[in-house]
């Protein structure tokens, strides 16, 4: 066998592998976009339909709009509901995310010039993520409820805040360790204070690097359930809480009305992914890999 | 804010400068530290004595104010350690994490293999093959659930490939429901093992492989005896962190099976989730939590240990790897 013949069997061998891996991927995503567009009597049609016949926007609109026929249906929704999800959401995932990256870029920034954490303490600080909140979310709630802070966002915006830091300092720390230190050292010799290096000397060097933490720490905090169901479920409900609702319905299972919701929860999600594609990698492994 | 910006000199006029900057620089610390010691302070340490309280004090919703709980010592405790649910938790929770890290890693890792040589397509592909770690837990719950309900469509993909009619009752039996779930959870964080492993792969040095090339190796004894041993640091961080991810995953599981049918699907923030908020036994999630607790930070601590050692290794790899590009 010749080289080139080698070359197209691995070639071949190479995308039908990286093929089935793609429609592994694809089908449920395909599946959910689908659903939301098929009307009612297709959500469960036995044959399969595989292709909304007709397509309809139905859906979208019985979710994300205050159409009439959803009230005189006997699955009475308030249609805004999904707004006011949307809201909390985003409201809640850009505070605790900007609380976030401001405080970790803060340490991250004393770690890596001033050793305000040792690197044991450092690993520690990874603690805060890697053991289960489901550990502490009982006493957290009833210490909630003793400051008046269960059910509100405050709350979830404060452990979301805690429960974030430690990717935002290791990301940021990450970023920051690779501007050199001549630059604050000359800020230094001109008689700079240091916060004032810190916010307009480092800071603006490692601005990609901000911007990158701060999508990647949204992604998580958009995508958080287990607090967001324990501590805040009545009075702030955040989009995937709402996305739950839908399942114990008395009208049974409305998968096209969750699939409607579900792509509204997902695209900005995948959006703001692919812009920061080249960092997911540094991010999810707390900034170790970097590249 | 103005009270600890400290600029040299300006603190303490007459000491030499060399002295006040020492004093600036620990203000500046102090400064950076104070606000993560008071969320310790005010969020965490509360919370911790809070559950330490309750494992030792018999309460439950329905008993009266909780700080008036009776102290019973070490029941709660010899209640959790002689529960059999308990002991299925973990089990169940350890063969999760365990099943569906290997899954990931595996695929992942074959992904990262296969694509960290450029060839056409491979920014599509990689694109495709990172926005299932992109999408929400509980929409793939749900999603899972469109998919594979007894009449749903992989059923009839398998009946139409096998000729005969099946209803794989992937969701209600309990034999398959864990297999289910993990398998949900491989489709999910395969992009995780898969950016990390192509991160490694591109990290490699080229030297040494170039010259094992030379001496005439083989594509597999270059993998077996040159790429996999340096790679090790990069597999064990990329199993680590997805293992520890895995122990702690509730969203999915909650959202399908509520840890049913029966108690397949009962993990450890599964159970805790029910004793504490189902059957009301707050004591009895404290000291549960308790335990885990311990348990994960006995796990946590020895992955640290070993992430220390492997994050030096990184961290010379990809300098190298800098330098050279």
């Amino acid at each position: 066998m010749t080289k080139s013949q080698k070359n197209r069997i691995g070639s071949i061998v190479r995308y039908t592998l990286l093929t089935i891996w793609a429609v592994i991927v694809a089908f449920p995503l395909y599946w959910m976009v689908s659903t939301s567009f098929k009307p009612s009597e297709q959500w469960f049609a036995w044959p399969t339909v595989y292709i909304p016949d007709p397509w309809t926007i139905v859906n979208y609109l019985d979710v994300w709009t205050d159409r009439q026929e959803v009230a005189t249906g006997q699955y009475i929704i308030s249609a805004q509901r999904p707004w006011i999800a949307f809201g909390n959401s985003l409201m809640i995932a850009l505070t605790a995310t900007t609380l976030s990256v401001v405080y970790g870029a803060v340490i991250a920034y004393g770690v890596s010039r001033y050793r305000v954490l040792s690197e044991v303490r450092m690993f520690q600080l990874l603690m805060l993520r890697m053991i289960p909140p489901i550990v502490i979310v009982a006493p957290l709630s009833l210490y909630y409820s003793a400051l008046g802070l269960l059910d509100t966002a405050t709350g979830l915006i404060l452990i979301y805040f805690l429960t974030t830091l430690p990717y935002s300092v290791w990301m940021l720390k990450s970023f920051i360790d690779e501007v050199p230190r001549e630059v604050e050292q000359a800020a230094e010799i001109l008689g700079a204070p240091r916060w004032r290096t810190l916010v307009e000397v480092v800071l603006p060097l490692v601005r990609s690097g901000i911007v990158a933490t701060f999508l990647f720490i949204l992604i998580l905090t958009w995508s958080e359930y287990l607090l967001a169901l324990l501590l805040a479920k009545t009075e702030v409900v955040t989009l995937p809480i709402e996305l739950s609702k839908y399942q114990g319905t008395t009208e049974g299972r409305v998968y096209g009305r969750q699939a409607a919701l579900s792509v509204g929860i997902t695209v900005p999600l995948v959006f703001i992914g692919l812009i920061i594609r080249k960092h997911l990698a540094r991010g999810f492994s707390f900034g170790m890999i970097r590249r | 804010m103005s009270s600890v910006v400290a600029v040299p000199g300006s603190v303490a006029p007459a000491a030499p400068r060399e002295v006040s900057r020492a004093r600036g620089i620990r203000r500046f610390k102090w400064a950076i530290l104070a606000p993560l010691i008071a969320l310790f302070a005010g969020v965490l340490l509360p919370v911790l004595l809070l559950q330490l309280y309750f494992s030792f004090h018999q309460w439950s919703v329905y008993l009266g104010s909780w700080w008036d709980a009776e102290w019973v010592g070490l029941d709660i405790f010899k209640e959790v350690l002689t529960d059999p649910r308990f002991g299925w938790s973990i089990i169940r929770s350890l063969a999760f994490a365990l099943g569906s890290t290997i899954g990931c890693f595996l695929i992942g890792f074959g992904l990262a293999y296969l694509m960290h040589k450029p060839f056409r397509g491979q920014a599509l592909y990689y694109i495709l093959f990172i926005i299932p770690m992109l999408t929400v837990p509980i929409v793939v719950a749900y999603t899972a659930e469109m998919l594979l309900y007894d009449a749903g469509p992989i059923n009839d993909i398998i009946s139409r490939i096998g000729g005969v009619e099946h209803k794989v009752p992937f969701l209600t039996n309990p034999d398959f429901a864990l297999t289910s779930v993990m398998l949900l959870e491989v489709w999910n964080w395969t992009p995780f093992s898969f950016i990390i492993m192509l991160a490694g792969f591109s990290s490699l040095p080229k030297e040494p492989i170039e010259a094992a090339r030379i001496l005439g190796a083989s594509t597999w004894r270059i993998f077996w005896e040159v790429q996999l041993p340096l790679l090790r640091p990069v597999i064990f961080l990329a199993l680590t962190l997805r293992f520890l991810e895995a122990m702690a995953e509730f969203p999915k599981i909650w959202a399908l099976f509520q840890g049913g049918p029966g108690s397949a699907t009962e993990t450890i923030p599964v159970y805790i989730f029910l004793t504490t908020w189902q059957y009301f036994e707050v004591s009895k999630g404290a000291a549960m939590s308790y335990l885990v607790m311990m348990l994960m930070i006995v796990i946590v601590l020895l992955a640290i240990r070993l992430l220390r050692r492997e994050k030096h290794a990184i961290d010379a790899m990809t300098a190298a790897a800098s330098r050279t590009a």
